[in-house]
C-alpha cells in the first residue's frame, strides 16, 4: 500500500478534477439543453414570448380590398405587403392611433426597388430589370409604375 | 448595380481564373489551419519515438526517450491554439466538452485530446521523472524550483525500488495505450479532411493514413533535429549509434508516408474522374512548386536518397552527422508543405471544378504570417522551460555538461 501510495494520490486528483469537471457542467449548462435536440430548448419558448410585430398578408385585404386584389392580380402578388410597407400588427390591431403612412421614402425609393430589380447577370433574362444609373436617373419608381400593378 | 460594388468585384476579378462559385473566393481555412495538423503530427510521431524505446525496446534510442516525451508535451499543449485564433472567441471553447455533439468528430476530439494531454502524456512523464522529482525536491536550492518540485512529488517521496517498478509498469502500460492514442489524434486530424466528400483533393479513405505516417516522418525529424541542436548547446558528444538508428526510423517513415501519398495519386491519375482536369491543372500550376519541388523532390526524394545512402555507404561519423542533420530539416520543410499543399491546395479550386482562386496570406493580422511563426515557435520556447525544469539528460551527460 505504500508503494503505490503516490498513485492513489493521482487518483484522487484526477477524480476530484472529474467531480470539479461534472459540478462546472451542472452550473453552465442551461437546463433545458438537450430536450428537444442539440439546443437549449427554453429558447423557443422564449422565442415565441417576443412581441409579435407582423400582421400577416390576409390582415390587410380586410380593409384595403381595392389594393389587395390589385395586387393579388399583378407579378407582385407573392410578395407581403409588410415586405415593402413594413411589420403593421399595431396598425391592424389599432387602426387609429397607428396611422403613419409605410411605404419607401421617395429618396430611398430607387435603392430599395433595385433590391429586386437592378441588372444584374446572375438573374434570369425574362426578370424585368434596369440599369439604375440609366433608366430615368432622378426620377421615383412610382412617379411612372404603380407598385400595386407593376407594369 | 452600385458602382462602388462594380468596383469591388472587378478587384476580386483579379484573384479569380476560370468560373468560379461567389462562395469559393475567400478561402476560409488559413495558414493557421496548415500549422494545426503540422503541430499535432510532431506531437503523435515524438511519441511514436518514445515508444520504440518503451514499448519496442529499442534501447540504443534512450538518450532521446525522455526528450521525445517532453517535445510531444510541449507541442500538444500548442495543438489546439491555432483553432482558437482561427475561430477567435476562445472562451466559447470550453463549450465543446460541456455539451459535445456525438455525431461531430471535431467535438469528439477534445476528448481525445484530453486523454491524450492528462492520461497519457502528463502521467507519462510523472510517472518517468518521479524519483528524479523526488530527489531534486529535497536537493535544488533554488526555492522556487525545490516548491515546484515538492507540489510534483503529490506529497509522497517514497522511492524505494518496489515503488519505482511498480511506476515503471503502469509507465509502459500508458505508452501501450498511448500509442492507439496518439495514432489516433493525429489519424483524426486526416480524418476531418478525408471525409469532407465535397471535395475531391481530400475526400479519400488513405487521409488518415497518410497524415499518421507522414506525422510520424515529422515527429521523428523533429526530436532528432532539437537532439542534435542540444548536444551542440550542452557542448555533449551525440550518440551515433542513437543517431543512426532514428535515421534509420525516418528513412522508414518518410519511404511508407511518401509511398502511400504516391499511391493515392496514382489512383487520382489512373480513375481519372471528373474532377481530374482540375486536379491536374492544380498540381501543374498553383502547387508546382510547393507539392512537385518542395513536398516530392525537395521533401520526400532527396532525403530518401540521402538517408539510404547512409545505409549503404560506410561514412565518416561527421558526414552521417550532415547527411541527418540535412534530411530532418528536409523532411520538416517538405512535410510543412505537404499540409499546405492538402489544406491550401484543396481550396484553390472552385466547387465548380471550373476555376480557381487565389490565397494572399496577410502579414500581421489574426490569422497572418506573423501569428504563425508566432505560434510554430511557442512549443519550443514552452520545451525550454521544459528542459530546464525537467532536464532529460542522463546524470553523467549533466556531470560532462557542467
Amino acid at each position: 500500500m505504500k508503494d503505490i501510495q503516490h498513485l492513489l494520490r493521482v487518483a484522487v486528483i484526477f477524480a476530484a478534477a472529474f467531480a470539479g469537471f461534472l459540478v462546472v457542467r451542472t452550473l453552465l449548462v442551461p437546463k433545458s439543453f438537450g430536450k428537444a435536440g442539440h439546443y437549449r430548448a427554453d429558447a423557443v419558448d422564449e422565442f415565441a414570448q417576443l412581441p409579435r410585430r407582423y400582421a400577416g398578408e390576409h390582415a390587410c385585404g380586410k380593409c384595403h380590398a381595392q389594393q389587395a386584389s390589385d395586387k393579388a392580380k399583378s407579378s407582385h402578388r407573392s410578395i407581403s405587403c409588410e415586405s415593402c410597407h413594413g411589420a403593421l400588427l399595431a396598425h391592424v390591431e389599432n387602426p387609429k392611433s397607428d396611422t403613419r403612412p409605410r411605404r419607401p421614402k421617395e429618396a430611398e425609393m430607387r435603392a430599395f426597388c433595385g433590391h429586386c430589380h437592378a441588372r444584374s447577370l446572375s438573374k434570369p433574362g425574362r426578370f424585368p430589370q434596369i440599369k439604375l444609373s440609366e433608366h430615368n436617373p432622378d426620377a421615383p419608381c412610382n412617379m411612372c409604375h404603380q407598385p400595386h400593378q407593376p407594369k | 448595380m452600385d458602382l462602388a460594388y462594380i468596383e469591388t468585384l472587378r478587384e476580386a476579378l483579379h484573384k479569380v481564373s476560370g468560373y468560379i462559385y461567389p462562395n469559393d473566393l475567400e478561402l476560409q481555412w488559413s495558414v493557421l489551419i496548415v500549422l494545426y495538423p503540422y503541430i499535432t503530427g510532431l506531437v503523435a510521431g515524438a511519441f511514436v519515438l518514445a515508444s520504440l524505446e518503451r514499448v519496442f525496446d529499442v534501447k540504443v534510442l534512450k538518450p532521446t526517450y525522455r526528450l521525445s516525451l517532453l517535445v510531444a508535451l510541449a507541442f500538444l499543449l500548442v495543438a489546439p491554439l491555432p483553432l482558437n485564433v482561427h475561430l477567435g472567441h476562445p472562451e466559447r471553447g470550453i463549450e465543446i466538452f460541456l455539451t459535445p455533439h456525438t455525431s461531430s468528430a471535431m467535438a469528439m476530439f477534445g476528448f481525445v485530446y484530453l486523454w491524450y494531454l492528462m492520461v497519457v502524456l502528463l502521467m507519462e512523464v510523472w510517472l518517468d521523472y518521479r524519483r528524479e522529482i523526488v530527489e531534486w525536491s529535497r536537493s535544488e536550492t533554488f526555492w522556487p524550483k525545490r516548491v515546484f518540485y515538492k507540489v510534483l512529488t503529490l506529497g509522497v517521496d517514497n522511492i524505494s525500488p518496489r515503488s519505482l517498478e511498480i511506476d515503471d509498469k503502469l509507465g509502459r502500460i500508458l505508452t501501450v495505450v498511448g500509442l492507439p492514442s496518439a495514432l489516433l489524434l493525429h489519424g483524426y486530424v486526416g480524418f476531418i479532411f478525408g471525409s469532407i466528400k465535397a471535395n475531391p483533393w481530400w475526400s479519400t479513405p488513405l487521409m488518415p493514413v497518410i497524415f499518421i505516417f507522414s506525422a510520424m516522418a515529422s515527429g521523428i525529424a523533429g526530436v532528432m533535429l532539437i537532439y542534435m541542436f542540444m548536444c551542440w548547446v550542452r557542448k555533449v558528444r551525440i550518440d551515433m549509434p542513437c543517431l543512426d538508428t532514428i535515421g534509420k526510423f525516418l528513412l522508414t517513415a518518410i519511404i511508407v508516408a511518401f509511398s502511400l501519398e504516391m499511391l493515392e495519386m496514382l489512383q487520382t491519375v489512373y480513375e481519372a474522374e471528373e474532377h481530374f482536369d482540375i486536379i491536374s491543372l492544380l498540381v501543374e500550376g498553383k502547387l508546382f512548386v510547393s507539392m512537385i519541388l518542395v513536398q516530392i523532390v525537395m521533401g520526400s526524394l532527396t532525403p530518401i536518397a540521402l538517408l539510404g545512402v547512409l545505409q549503404l555507404a560506410e561514412l565518416r561519423e561527421k558526414t552521417r552527422k550532415f547527411i541527418c542533420a540535412l534530411s530532418g530539416v528536409l523532411a520538416l520543410i517538405g512535410i510543412l508543405a505537404m499540409r499546405w499543399n492538402v489544406v491550401i491546395g484543396g481550396q484553390f479550386f472552385s466547387k465548380s471544378l471550373r476555376g480557381f482562386t487565389t490565397y494572399k496570406m496577410e502579414f500581421a493580422g489574426r490569422e497572418g504570417l506573423l501569428s504563425a511563426i508566432i505560434l510554430g515557435l511557442l512549443p519550443l520556447a514552452i520545451l525550454a522551460v521544459l528542459l530546464y525544469l525537467l532536464p532529460p539528460w542522463p546524470k553523467e551527460d549533466q556531470a560532462k555538461a557542467s
